[in-house]
Order: structure tokens, then sequence, then C-alpha cells
């Protein structure tokens, strides 16, 4: 177990790998650069001996810091490696003569000095790059002492290398977290609907063949329990396949799909009618509506009566979604929804009426003693994110 | 007597409808387990109506609608099917099924659609209603130059949709039984046209059917 745990965290990104070992070779190349720089100018040193010993240190850092990134890429191993090239950058002081440094001479670490801008900013991103690239800058500027081009040069260098290494491995971060995420919704959607189809070819199927046999057994004898099975197993067949078929459906910016919302609202055994693309609303939008719908189905069951139907249909165009409940049940007589209102009861008149108004829609009911009850629910698009607020 | 043919592929599924159908006198000419059987028997037996399940191996139900249709034009399509797939459903009636009942439907409901169906009428349930009626919507966004609804044709589907029958609906619009029916019909053929010549014929037939 620890050796897994040890070797886990002792892992580098393994995106970034790629960057990790750019800046390996970088550093390798730049050492070259380093011992040319040492062979063409120790005899002209204050302290040549000093200077050998100083890269012959840069050579084992190379390679012990080389290791590390490739191993666990970590921020600390960056931040030493700014540390000690900081120092080794200051020891041209000791190192060179006093006067080759005023005129300009290069510092004992040359390019190897950018190694450690670089390390920070694939380690900890553009604000590590940027960090990195003003620490340097400040170590060359307190050696040479003088503000001229080249300084300015290999400033601006470090700064673009800084942030554009960083900028590029918070990227390759970013978009390997959206892979991963996405590949978990597919491998989610891939489980989902294989269930769904399991689910299809055989307990639906079953589910509808006990309907059926039960509708048989009823219909030569009517008072046999096999009506009452029926019944129950085509419910269930409803319910079932809606279960199956009515996980929410998320879009862009926090929408989501009032159809297979209402899909678990509605009671089995009411028809659900909808388009067939998803009707996308704002989610607190769609959870007034749900509750609306809620609430109206319960009021039909409730009031119309036990064998009234209840339909439920759906509309979604450019400028308005459309939501219709209807029953057919005894309908309410006229001014019912008035008294109730007046003798307190909030139910209907109240709490649907301003849910609706509050998402700035309408809500008309058209209603009559035997003719069932028709609530007819309309949410402008235009004004939706007014709800938001 | 209405000559049916049943494509399912569960065997269980598949023979107990056969049998129920031929108790209550419908003549059930032949089964088919998959939808390339389906197309092969059919153009076999010439039945007035396929029974047609939606995700059957082979070829899909929409897919085997669309070559039965265009071997045998007598031939009329009913889906069957557990699935509410949207997708799958709206295939099928635009390859030219002309109705659509879900497998929970009683026995009684299935006979009646089949001799509508038989009759060249649509057998529409509130769902598929909702479906077409949400296809008519983003046709009306995306697509302006194919045939869309009238207001009138809206009317209809949506009173189906919200569960009136074809009488209710008629006595809602003061309409008669048989408009009712020629509404709802035309609101699947016009998702059926998917040629030039189709949509020509259709529109000359508009035009004399004008005064009606």
């Amino acid at each position: 177990m620890t050796t897994a745990d040890v070797s886990l965290r002792a892992r580098a990104h393994p995106h970034l790998v790629p960057l990790w070992r750019g800046l390996v070779v970088y550093r390798a190349v730049a050492l070259v650069a380093v011992v040319v720089n040492l062979v063409r100018f120790h005899d002209q040193w204050a302290r040549p001996s000093l200077g050998i010993a100083v890269v012959a240190a840069m050579a084992v850092w190379t390679v012990v810091s080389s290791t590390r990134y490739l191993r666990t890429g970590d921020p600390v191993t960056a931040c030493l490696d700014l540390v000690l090239t900081a120092l080794a950058t200051a020891s041209t002081l000791l190192v060179d003569t006093p006067q080759r440094v005023a005129d300009g001479g290069p510092v004992i670490t040359t390019v190897w000095s950018a190694g450690p801008v670089l390390a920070l900013a694939i380690a900890l991103g553009w604000r590590g790059g940027l960090a990195g690239a003003l620490v340097t800058v400040t170590v060359l500027f307190g050696v040479r002492r003088v503000v001229d081009t080249d300084l300015l040069f290999d400033a601006q260098l470090l700064l673009v290398a800084g942030l554009a290494v960083g900028l590029a491995a918070d990227t390759m971060r970013r978009s390997v977290e959206k892979l991963r995420a996405a590949t978990a919704l597919e491998a989610a959607t891939a489980e989902r609907e294989r269930l769904a189809r399991d689910i299809h070819d055989g307990v639906l199927q079953v589910l509808s063949l006990i309907k059926r046999r039960g509708d048989e057994l009823a219909r030569t004898d009517r008072d046999a329990p096999g009506l009452e099975l029926a019944r129950l197993a085509g419910e269930q067949e409803v319910a079932l396949r809606r279960l199956i078929t009515s996980t929410p459906v998320a879009g862009p910016d926090g929408t989501v799909d009032l159809s297979s919302r209402l899909a678990g609202v509605v009671p089995a055994h009411a028809s659900l009618a909808v388009p067939a693309e998803p009707v996308l609303l704002p989610a607190a939008v769609v959870d007034e509506l749900a509750a609306v719908v809620r609430e109206a189905a319960h009021n039909a069951a409730a009031h119309a009566g036990e064998d009234a139907g209840l339909w439920v249909l759906v509309e979604d165009d450019a400028a308005r979604v459309t939501v219709s409940l209807r029953d057919d049940g005894v309908g309410i007589p006229e001014g019912r929804l008035e008294q109730a209102a007046a003798e307190g009861h909030l139910g209907v008149a109240g709490s649907m009426r301003g849910r609706v108004q509050g998402l700035g829609g309408t809500i008309d009911l058209h209603t009559a003693p035997g003719e069932g009850t028709e609530w007819e629910i309309m949410v402008p698009r235009s004004l939706r994110s007014r709800h938001r607020q | 007597m209405v000559r049916v043919m049943v494509v399912d592929d569960h065997p269980i599924w598949r023979e107990g409808v056969a049998r129920d159908l031929a108790e209550r006198g419908v003549d059930v000419v032949a089964t088919a387990p998959d939808g390339a059987a389906a197309v092969r028997i059919a153009r076999a037996v010439r039945p007035d109506v396929v029974l047609m399940d939606l995700q059957l191996p082979e070829l899909s139900g929409a897919e085997a609608t669309a070559q039965v249709r265009a071997a045998l034009p007598d031939t009329q399509v009913l889906v069957l099917s557990a699935s509410t797939e949207h997708g799958d459903v709206l295939g099928a009636v635009r390859a030219g099924a002309t109705g659509y009942l879900t497998k929970s439907a009683a026995m009684e409901e299935l006979v009646d659609a089949i001799g509508r169906t038989a009759a060249g009428q649509a057998v529409f349930s509130p769902g598929l209603a909702g479906l077409v009626l949400g296809e008519y919507r983003r046709r009306e966004a995306e697509a302006p130059d194919e045939p869309q609804l009238t207001p009138r044709e809206t009317e209809v589907l949506r009173l189906v949709a919200k569960g009136l029958t074809a009488r209710a609906i008629a006595a809602r619009l003061t309409l008669s039984h048989r408009t009712v029916e020629n509404h709802v019909q035309n609101s699947l053929r016009k998702l059926q046209l998917t040629n030039r010549v189709e949509l020509t014929r259709y529109a000359i037939e508009r035009g004399l059917d004008a005064d009606d």
C-alpha cells in the first residue's frame, strides 16, 4: 500500500512530462554554454579555481534537479533551484574581476540561469514563471548594478519565457481536467444507456406482457384479480420507462431540460407529451414549473375523481415555453377558486399563480362542471433570466 | 378481414400478440423477428398492416418502415413499441408509419388501431402529437421553407396531445369528425414529404382542395 502511495505521489503530472523533458534538454545545452564560457574566460577571472568549483557544482545540480523534475516535477525542487541558481549567479562577483563585470561581461551562469524560471512556470503556471523571472532579473541587476540594454533584453526574454511556458502548462493542466471530466461523463452515460437497454429488453417487456395477460383474464371475468394486476404492471412499466429516460439533461450555462424533469413529477398513469429536443431553461425556472405542475397534478388527483385521466403537454418555441395540463374529471364550479381564496386556502390561486407570475409568465384556467379542468402555463423565454436575480 | 404482420424481436411477445389478435378475428398472416426479415416477408405476403417494433436487430424499425412503404405503397405501418425514445418514434413517422402505440396499450385499443390504420387513418397518441408539434416548431425555426402546420392543424394536434378524442375535438371546434381526422393525417403526411415530387403533388392537392 505504502509503495503505491509513494509511487503515486512521486510521479510528475503525466501530461506535463514533455515540458519537463524540454527543460532538462535546455538545462543540459545551457550547461555546455557555461563550460564554453569557462574555457574561454577562466584565465581572465580573479579566482579561476573558484569558478571551476562553481561550474562543477552547477553540473551536479543539473543532474540532480533534472532527475527530480522528470520523476516528480515538484515545486519545491524548482524553488530550491531558484535559490541555488541565484547563488551561482551571484558568485560571479567573487569569481570574476569587478572591472569585467562592470564592462558587461557574461555572468558565470549565462543562459543556465533561466532554468528555474521555466521550472517554476511548469510547476506553478504563469504566476510561478512570472515570480521566477522577477527574482532572476533582480539577481542579475544585483550583480551588474547597471540597467543597460543587455539587462533589459535578458529581463524581457525571461519574462516572456516564464509567462509563455506557464500559460502553456496551465492550459495543458486545464484541458487534461476537462478531458477527464468528459471521459467520466461519457462512461456514466454509456453505463446508463446499457442499463436502460437491459431494462428495456427484459423487465419492460415482461411488465407489458403481464399487463396484457391480466387484461385477458379480466375480459373473461370482470372481477378477476387480473384486472388489478394488469393495472399495476402497466403503471410500473410506464414508471420504469420514464425512470430510465428521465435522467435530467443538463444544458449549457446551468440550464436543465424541463421535459425530463416533468417526467419525474407527473404521476405514472398520466400522459406526458413533449418535443423530441430538450426544453432547456434555467434550473431555477424548471424547479418552479415542476412545483406548479406537481401541485396541479396533485389537485387533479384529489378533486377530479378516481378514474379521471391527466394529460400534460410541453411546447417550446422561440418566444415562450407552454405547459398545458388537462384532466377529464368533474371540473371546478365557477367561483369555487375565488371562494377558496377568500376562505384563506391559498392552494391553487395563491401558490400556483404566485410562482408563475414570479417567472414573468401567465397561468390560465378553463373549467366547468363536468368538463374537467385545463391549465395553461406560459413562461416567456426572454424574461426567464429575471427570476435568477 | 385485415391482414396483419407482427414484427418484434422478442419471441414471447411476438407470438403472444399474434395469438391474441387471431382470437379477436384479426388475420395474422406472418411474423418476423428482425427488420430485414420484415421487409423480405412483407414483400412476399403483402399484409394490409405491419405492426412494427422499433428496436430491431438487422434493420431498425424506422428503416424497415421506409423500405416496406417504398416497396408496398398500400401497406400501412403501425408502430407498437416499448420504446419512447423520441428520435426513434419521429424517425418511424417520417419513414411513413401512420400510427404509434406503446406496448402498454390495451388489446382493444390495439385492435381498434389496426382497423383504423388499415382504413388509412392516423393513429395518434397524445405523446406522438407532442413530438410532432415539437418537430414542426423546430422546423418553423430551422427550415421555414418546408411545409408547416396550418393554425387549424396546430389547434387540433394540441387537443390530441391533451388527450381529447377525435369526437371531443370535433365537438369543441365545431368541425366534423372526418375533418378532424383529415387535419391529423395531413400533419403526419407533411412530415413524410421528403422529395420535390411529393412536395409538388402535395401543393397541387392542397390547391385543388382549397375550397374544402
